[in-house]
């Protein structure tokens, strides 16, 4: 069984002029361990259909199967990560983290120790009590990896993670993205990464999906089966870099 | 949206020793402003108080007086908010200067002001125009602070590139001035406006009917008219005033308010944290037709005298190789005798004023004075109690907008148009409707603070929820945070400097209610509580005693400094700089 099914969902949002039709007919499954990618012109889309399955809102038409059940409401097995981070600015980098954790209910302690083992994790040691603004974007970004990592959940959803920072502090991230998916010790194995640089999601994923833009249809689902690590000069990479990139043009 | 301004811009902590110095500084200064007004009791105003007539027929004349009045006070604070403003935000050392005077000015409560504006207008002019420019001037004081601190606010956080961008252009002060600095303060400047309009309103239904000692003065307006409607018991009048004072209110809110409010839309540099679809009004395509023709007659107008205005403010003219010698020196002569006249103004202001604060302390002070301390602190119970009032059902209404997107949406502009109503209109209803249930003046003079405070908790709360980020909301709820525990690590958090701000103004408006609240002539019967407002007005309307008023009201200047500068000023700083959103 699927971890995670959508079966032909769409999506319109109320306009001043009528409605928009972001999200038409997507239907996709998404098996445990998988990195996939979404890749797709501005507007096809694609953060709508992570909200979607997230929970955060709700689609205008079809459902969405979490282990062949209907997801209702926000599902926890899911965590989030965003483009512009969303941290709480008045809550210290540990308590940011804790945030999740205190929402199901856990213990001080028990948060503590878990915060702590994600914090060393994405390496924040001796930032746990700096505040959001007193960091940079990347560490930003490392406190909202962190904090989605925190409550372990089964998929780990991330909206555009690394398009707020500068190019060196990304190829960073990324890196460190991959070696958190791969070692054995965290929970997290499924990861489902919205982006609009195409490298990107050739660099990190194997399997792509491309969007269409208005409405947002599914237009190709990619295997990506080069080796890893992954050389962005290799023939294989550009290869599929230009076929992504075809697909998107001819679409929209 | 909606957050009062002034308080942001200025966190510099101050070391305590300059706290207390500036403090001092500022209460003098205060002292010396009233007393100054005072001075002109000697030249006690006849006025002849023509009877008003009270019929529903002269509703449109009444209306349309009210209405120029605030209309004369507005434009003589526009012009004063974007002079003043604009010089103190454009050199640190005269900010450091023009600055506290208004948060002084701004903090200090207006109405008690009123006798003293009275006798200064009145021996500058006598009849009805001296009452006249009273009446103006008293509401312009009401209008003009705020605006000045949010075009201060504007210029100051022009960004330095934006700024850079024209400089590079080599452009001019005045190509500066049309470009960037007057768009850069239009949003603060229409929702500043808009409170404005609405503490306007509240004064000039107050100060509309104007006693001077013995003498009683009722200009022609709603704010008499209602006052004159109730207390001649005519109950038909009254609704019928008030519903012509609604009809008023409405109309600007509709025809002037929420145009603008959408056109200011566009000169905001920061795109809103939850964009919400622009609402287009019809009325915007209207106005926008007929706007071109009256920008250019206006241009035609203002240009010239504006231009020259900015170029005696201007620090530094722009250099110009051809400009003639003549015209240089004399620009420069001209400027520096401005300054030397504004100068000379002031420091005569200054002697006269302490020479008269003197003269008056120096006379006998009535037994009556004793009892200040005591009534301070009944004053100040009264309006504990109205702020709490005031918290205990603006905060779940807050919290409950930022759940709802519908009530926050339909709540906002029915606020705004019930806010507006200026609560002096209702007073003689409210005071009637508790004292006919209570017997007594305790509980109406309570209601009638909260009527003067409620609303501005109410706006900056609203304003204050509304500017919570989407992307905040969307990962309290990502991560499974109960209602609860939302309102506690996302919502109040969020808020807390919209509180702040909602309470200082709050105060400040509950000050100017609680002189017009203790105190409640009726029918000629008199009903008042034991307070510092009841006292000040007794010593105005009663006894006409000038050490009484002046002592009384040294001591409310006294209470609102020392509680704005050790008190809401320092919450107001932890708060701006532990729950900011700058992410």
């Amino acid at each position: 069984m699927a971890l995670l099914e959508l079966k032909n969902i769409s999506k319109s949002f109320a306009h001043a002029q009528g409605s928009l039709r972001v999200l038409e007919d997507v239907s996709f499954t998404i098996d445990e361990g998988q990195f996939v990618a979404i890749v797709g012109p501005s507007g096809c889309g694609k953060s709508t259909m992570l909200r979607i399955i997230n929970g955060l809102m709700p689609a205008t038409g079809g459902q969405v199967l979490y282990q062949g059940k209907q997801v209702d409401g926000i599902n926890l097995e899911c965590a989030l990560v965003f483009q512009s981070f969303a941290l709480l600015p008045w809550l210290s980098v540990k308590a940011n983290i804790e945030l999740g954790l205190e929402a199901q209910g856990i213990p001080p302690a028990e948060r503590e120790k878990r915060a702590g083992i994600y914090i060393d994790k994405v390496g924040l040691d001796g930032f746990e009590e700096a505040y959001p603004r007193e960091l940079s974007g990347g560490m930003k970004q490392r406190v909202g990896l962190a904090r989605a990592l925190a409550v372990e959940p089964r998929v780990l959803l991330m909206d555009e993670p690394f398009s707020a920072l500068d190019a060196l502090t990304a190829i960073t991230l990324r890196e460190e993205l991959l070696d958190i998916w791969r070692s054995r010790d965290m929970p997290v194995h499924t990861i489902m990464i919205v982006t609009h640089i195409i490298e990107e999601a050739v660099e990190l994923a194997d399997r792509i999906l491309v969007l269409s833009a208005h409405p947002g249809r599914l237009a190709a689902d990619l295997p990506v089966d080069l080796p890893r690590p992954r050389d962005r000069r290799e023939e294989g990479f550009n290869a599929l870099t230009d076929k992504v990139f075809s697909l998107i043009e001819e679409r929209s | 949206m909606l957050r009062g301004s002034g308080w942001q811009a200025r966190m510099a902590s101050q070391t305590n020793a300059r706290r207390m110095l500036s403090t001092a500084a500022s209460f003098l200064a205060v002292a010396a402003i009233v007393a100054l007004f005072f001075a002109y009791k000697r030249y006690q105003p006849a006025l002849h108080a023509p009877r008003l007539r009270v019929h529903a027929r002269e509703l449109p004349y009444y209306a349309f007086c009210s209405f120029y009045r605030m209309l004369a006070a507005y434009v003589i604070a526009l012009l004063f908010s974007l002079i003043y403003g604009t010089a103190a935000a454009r050199s640190r050392a005269r900010e450091r200067v023009m600055i506290p005077i208004i948060d002084v000015l701004q903090s200090v409560p207006v109405v008690g002001f009123f006798p003293a504006a009275i006798y200064f207008f009145v021996s500058l002019a006598h009849g009805r125009l001296g009452v006249e420019l009273a009446a103006i001037f008293l509401i312009f004081t009401s209008m003009a602070w705020n605006m000045v601190l949010g075009v201060f606010e504007s210029v100051r956080t022009i960004p330095t590139d934006s700024m850079e961008a024209l400089d590079a252009f080599g452009a001019s002060w005045w190509l500066k001035l049309k470009r960037l600095l007057l768009p850069a303060c239009v949003p603060k400047l229409v929702y500043n406006s808009i409170l404005s309009w609405v503490g306007g309103w509240y004064f000039l239904i107050a100060c509309e009917i104007i006693t001077a000692g013995p003498a009683e003065y009722r200009l022609p307006g709603l704010g008499s008219f209602l006052m004159t409607a109730a207390d001649r018991g005519r109950t038909g009048e009254l609704i019928a005033g008030l519903l012509a004072l609604l009809a008023v209110i409405v109309a600007m809110d509709i025809v002037v308010w929420q145009p603008l409010s959408t056109w200011a839309e566009k000169f905001r540099y920061e795109f809103a944290a939850s964009s919400e679809p622009m609402r287009s009004l019809g009325m915007l395509d209207a106005l926008s037709s007929i706007g071109p023709s009256i920008t250019r007659l206006m241009r035609t107008i203002f240009r010239p005298p504006l231009r020259w205005i900015v170029h005696l403010l201007s620090n530094r003219p722009p250099f110009d190789p051809a400009a003639h010698p003549l015209v240089v020196r004399t620009g420069r002569a001209l400027r520096l005798a401005l300054i030397a006249g504004m100068f000379f103004i002031l420091a005569y202001g200054l002697i006269e004023g302490l020479t008269a604060l003197i003269r008056t302390l120096l006379q006998p002070w009535p037994s009556a004075t004793r009892q200040i301390p005591a009534a301070t602190v009944a004053s100040m119970i009264r309006m504990t109690i109205a702020y709490l009032i005031s918290l205990l059902w603006t905060i779940p209404c807050a919290i409950y907008a930022s759940e709802n997107q519908r009530f926050a949406r339909a709540l906002a502009p029915i606020a705004e148009i019930v806010g507006s109503v200026p609560a002096t209109a209702l007073f003689p209803l409210i005071v009637l409707f508790f004292i006919r249930m209570t017997g007594g003046m305790n509980l109406a003079s309570i209601v009638l603070i909260l009527t003067g405070m409620q609303w501005y908790l109410l706006f900056n709360l609203l304003g204050g929820v509304s500017q919570i980020p989407a992307d905040l909301k969307e990962a309290a709820r990502s991560f499974g945070l109960s209602r609860i525990q939302t309102w506690r690590k996302l919502t109040l958090p969020a808020i807390a400097p919209s509180l702040l701000t909602g309470s200082i103004t709050a105060w400040g408006g509950g000050w100017n209610a609680l002189i017009l609240s203790e105190y409640f002539v009726y029918r000629g019967a008199t009903h008042e509580v034991f307070g510092l407002g009841a006292m000040l007005d007794e010593a105005t309307y009663k006894t006409n005693n000038g050490v009484m008023i002046l002592l009384t009201l040294l001591s409310m200047v006294l209470v609102v400094i020392l509680l704005n500068r050790f008190m809401w000023r320092r919450l107001y700083d932890v708060a701006t700089e532990r729950y900011r959103i700058d992410y």
